[in-house]
């Protein structure tokens, strides 16, 4: 039975009892399901073992889909303009990882665009793919496949370093050259700050609880 | 099994449970794979500390060109000059630019080195040929696996100048030899310390009480 209920509440999935292990000291935990906004910690070491966080789905699917329109001006207006020596260059996102590819250090350049370009892509791509359809509980086609990637590639999210570099960046070029802002770097702030809300937004147990009943159904 | 206020509570070890390193399920290990998505079980993660250190080292070995070759060249007016990560960082200095300076060695310099020298410490603990206490260098490795990205923004810079200052006769920047030994650097203390199991601390401090109850000292009675 599906209940638009399944939007507001962490459902439990068949089966238990339902344990957490810590990742820390392994210490094996009952998992009850706990009051939304807080959280459940170790008894032994203290870390956290899971929060259930409030509106979860929806506000894991809005964010992630504002960064996926984020993103689409990020990769088409220029960060930043330059004025030099009466030239003007511009700074875009994938122009970064290809110049490194262009000047001969391709596998640098390769390594940016998976950090800055492909991981969060397949974050916010995937979590809307997966999240928009089980507000209405059901599970979209390979949702599991494509949860198990987006949990590998997660740590190699890296726009905030990048925004960091862009900063550090134009701080040396600022004595040389006259910069100006573009839309692209103000889209790029906001991409950074949805996609941090976006992953926060649920938890790696709550999803995969979510997936497990919709599959059951 | 370990005491909190007097109450012994059960470890997955001896349960024979595994949590799913992916979907956090908690399984009998004996069922290999994990029943709701598939993944690998494992009681620890397979050969934590012989990868840990085979990576660390890797990395520490890196190091050393990461920061003695040029990550970047700029050639001004037919006037080539090679810039290290610590030119880089010393310039930003002298020029009275403090914080950036800051951000740069704390970034580029500090963190690579403080994440080898962690995880060392670490991997000996786990090992118990250092004392510690697993509560504290749990939190230690977390910090740790927390800070890694950040130093990789020395690469970002690298690609924003040369995307940017391509002004022809004036002033070119090029990419230099030191920018694929410190992402290097970067992405093998990543991968370092996702091999690492902190779990390996606390099994550690286990067999540590397990010795002293079983064969007490004279001097303690
Ligand atoms: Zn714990």
């Amino acid at each position: 039975m599906r209940t638009r209920l399944s939007i507001l509440t962490w459902p439990e999935p068949k089966g238990g009892p339902h344990r957490a292990i810590c990742h820390y000291c392994d210490t094996v935990h009952v998992a009850d399901p706990i009051a939304e906004g807080s959280r459940a910690n170790c008894v032994l070491c203290g870390a956290t073992l899971f929060q259930n966080r409030p509106a979860s789905l929806v506000r894991v699917t809005s964010f992630s889909l504002t960064a996926l329109l984020l993103m689409i001006v990020v990769h088409t207006a220029p960060f930043v303009d330059m004025d030099a020596a009466g030239l003007r260059t511009e700074l875009t996102l994938p122009g970064a990882a290809r110049a490194l590819i262009d000047e001969g250090t391709p596998l640098v350049g390769l390594g940016v665009a998976l950090f800055t370009i492909i991981t969060p892509l397949i974050l916010a791509g995937g979590l809307v793919y997966v999240c928009a359809p089980l507000i209405f509980g059901r599970l979209a086609p390979g949702a599991m496949f494509v949860t198990r990637w987006m949990s590998r590639s997660e740590p190699w999210n890296m726009i905030e370093v990048f925004l960091l570099g862009v900063l550090v960046s134009l701080l040396k070029l600022g004595k040389v050259a006259d910069l100006h802002f573009g839309i692209g770097f103000w889209a790029f702030a906001g991409l950074m700050v949805c996609m941090a809300a976006a992953v926060a937004a649920i938890d790696k147990r709550e999803l995969w609880d979510r997936l497990e009943v919709a599959k059951g159904q | 099994m370990s005491k909190v206020n007097g109450k012994e509570v059960p470890r997955g070890l001896e349960l024979g449970l595994a949590g799913c390193h992916v979907c956090e399920k908690v399984s009998p290990v004996a069922e290999v794979h994990c029943p709701r998505c598939g993944t690998h079980l494992h009681m620890r993660k397979p050969d934590s500390i012989t990868r840990t250190l085979a990576l660390l080292i890797a990395a520490a070995v890196m190091y050393v060109p990461a920061n003695l070759l040029p990550i970047l060249t700029s050639r001004e007016l037919g006037i080539s000059t090679e810039s290290t990560i610590i030119a880089g960082m010393v310039e930003f200095w002298n020029t009275g630019a403090y914080p950036i300076a800051l951000v740069i060695f704390t970034a580029s310099i500090l963190i690579p080195l403080l994440k080898i020298v962690a995880l060392l410490w670490l991997c000996a603990a786990a090992k118990g040929l250092v004392p510690h206490s697993a509560k504290l260098l749990g939190k230690v490795y977390w910090v740790t696996e927390l800070l890694g990205r950040w130093s990789m923004v020395d690469i970002f810079v690298v690609a924003i100048l040369v995307a940017m200052v391509q002004l022809g006769n004036y002033m070119v920047i090029t990419p230099g030899s030191g920018a694929l030994a410190f992402a290097g650097v970067v992405m093998l203390t990543m991968f370092a310390a996702m091999s690492f199991d902190p779990k390996l601390l606390w099994d550690q401090l286990e067999r540590e009480e397990e010795m002293s109850t079983a064969q007490p000292l004279p001097e303690s009675e």
